[in-house]
């Protein structure tokens, strides 16, 4: 009997090493083994136990307002990024005189181009909210006139973007943003 | 072909029908689903209990521990039918009844339940002065299985509405989803008793219960001291 008694006991040690090596960093973000780090398993979660993101966030610089207005003719289309660092907010407002269709994505400075990701896309005439930076990098919209008329877009933001850089007609061309 | 191996055969097609079910995890879709439901919603009930059962690997494992030395389909239906009467009981009267209970402290025991089974199975309990009967274990484990089933349910906000028959759906499809795990549980144990291999690794495979009911309970523990319950 004691030998299936210390069995039992044997299957928790066991248990525990596998749970606080494997089971904790993986669904917890825990990692209290360190092989959590070594073996790639945080984040895999999704959850953060990060508790950085403060409710209020006093920055270093003044937020700035800024204002864009691009004419797109017939299946014209730009691109306009602002920069941004991780944790800074920017409030938007576009509109267009028109539908257009848009993207709304961010490429992060480590990563580029490769780890670029989307948060808003569609056809519509204009969409307003506030964007909380995910990354550095640089963050903005694609919009892209379908129609056979001419279209005007108007952007307007106002929030911590410290740089702004035009795509257009495969040029790149930086900004000075700000009224 | 032998009746074992027309069983296994079945149990094998079940098995292989339940293992879509078990890869396919629309978790947030169906609390979204179900909380946009009012009134009796029968199909939905049934498919999400027998869903719940055939993916909720703690249900598994311990019907896994009490199969495991039951090699008559006699004992089968026995044992199950005492884990299902302990698990309906607690998910209808706690749903019904809105018993709260800390969803990861009942799945913590459930965890324990199939490590009390594994440890039983390798005879733990042979020569204690007092061990339970191993049916009534079933039954008590039933209730805390069900207590489990229920927390889940109370989860997603369910409408008045048809909250009766939805219920009595849910537990339709836990006995639907049972029936399926234990097919395919009894028809590979089936198989493997008779390969010469079965007194060897007997053992391990309960000993390896043991671990992972461990692991369950240690996940479910993590779970609770982590959430606001536990710092509270």
């Amino acid at each position: 009997m004691k030998r299936r008694v210390f069995a039992a006991f044997g299957a928790l040690v066991i248990a525990s090493i596998l749970t606080l090596a494997f089971v904790l960093p993986a669904e917890y973000d825990l990692d209290p083994l360190g092989t959590g780090a070594i073996l790639g398993l945080l984040g895999l979660s999704g959850q953060t136990t990060d508790t950085s993101r403060a409710i209020l966030a006093p920055m270093d610089s003044k937020p700035v307002r800024d204002v864009r207005t691009y004419s797109l003719p017939p299946f014209a289309s730009v691109e306009f990024k602002y920069d941004l660092a991780e944790g800074a907010v920017m409030i938007y407002e576009w509109e267009s005189t028109a539908e257009v269709v848009f993207d709304f994505h961010a490429e992060p400075t480590i990563g580029g181009e490769a780890a670029t990701q989307s948060f808003s896309q569609g056809r519509t005439s204009g969409e307003s909210g506030s964007y909380i930076a995910p990354f550095d990098g640089i963050h903005g919209w694609f919009w892209e006139n379908r129609s056979l008329a001419n279209v005007t877009v108007v952007v307007k933001t106002n929030g911590f973007m410290t740089g702004g850089t035009e795509y257009r007609d495969n040029d790149k061309i930086q900004v000075q943003i700000g009224e | 072909m032998s009746r074992r191996g027309r069983i296994t055969l079945v149990g094998l097609v079940v098995a292989i029908v339940a293992v879509p079910v078990l890869a396919h995890n629309i978790g947030e879709g169906n609390a979204a689903f179900v909380q946009s439901l009012t009134g009796p919603a029968l199909a939905a009930f049934t498919y999400l209990g027998a869903k719940h059962m055939v993916t909720g690997i703690d249900h598994i494992l311990f019907l896994v521990g009490v199969v495991f030395y039951l090699h008559r389909l006699k004992d089968v239906v026995l044992y199950a039918t005492l884990f299902t009467i302990g698990h309906s009981t607690t998910l209808l009267a706690g749903v019904l009844a809105e018993w709260s209970m800390n969803a990861y402290i009942v799945d913590a025991i459930i965890g324990l339940s199939v490590v009390y089974k594994a440890y039983e199975n390798i005879g733990g309990f042979e020569n204690w002065r007092w061990s339970p009967d191993p049916r009534a274990a079933v039954l008590v484990f039933g209730l805390c299985h069900g207590m489990g089933l229920a927390t889940k349910l109370q989860e997603l906000t369910l409408s008045a509405d048809g909250l009766l028959v939805n219920l009595a759906s849910f537990n339709v499809g836990v006995e639907l989803g049972q029936v399926i795990a234990l097919f395919a549980v009894v028809a590979i144990l089936a198989w493997w008793r008779r390969q010469e291999s079965f007194e060897r690794s007997a053992y391990g495979l309960n000993f390896t219960l043991m671990v992972l009911g461990f692991i369950l309970a240690e996940y479910q523990l993590a779970g609770y001291f982590l959430s606001t319950n536990g710092t509270a």
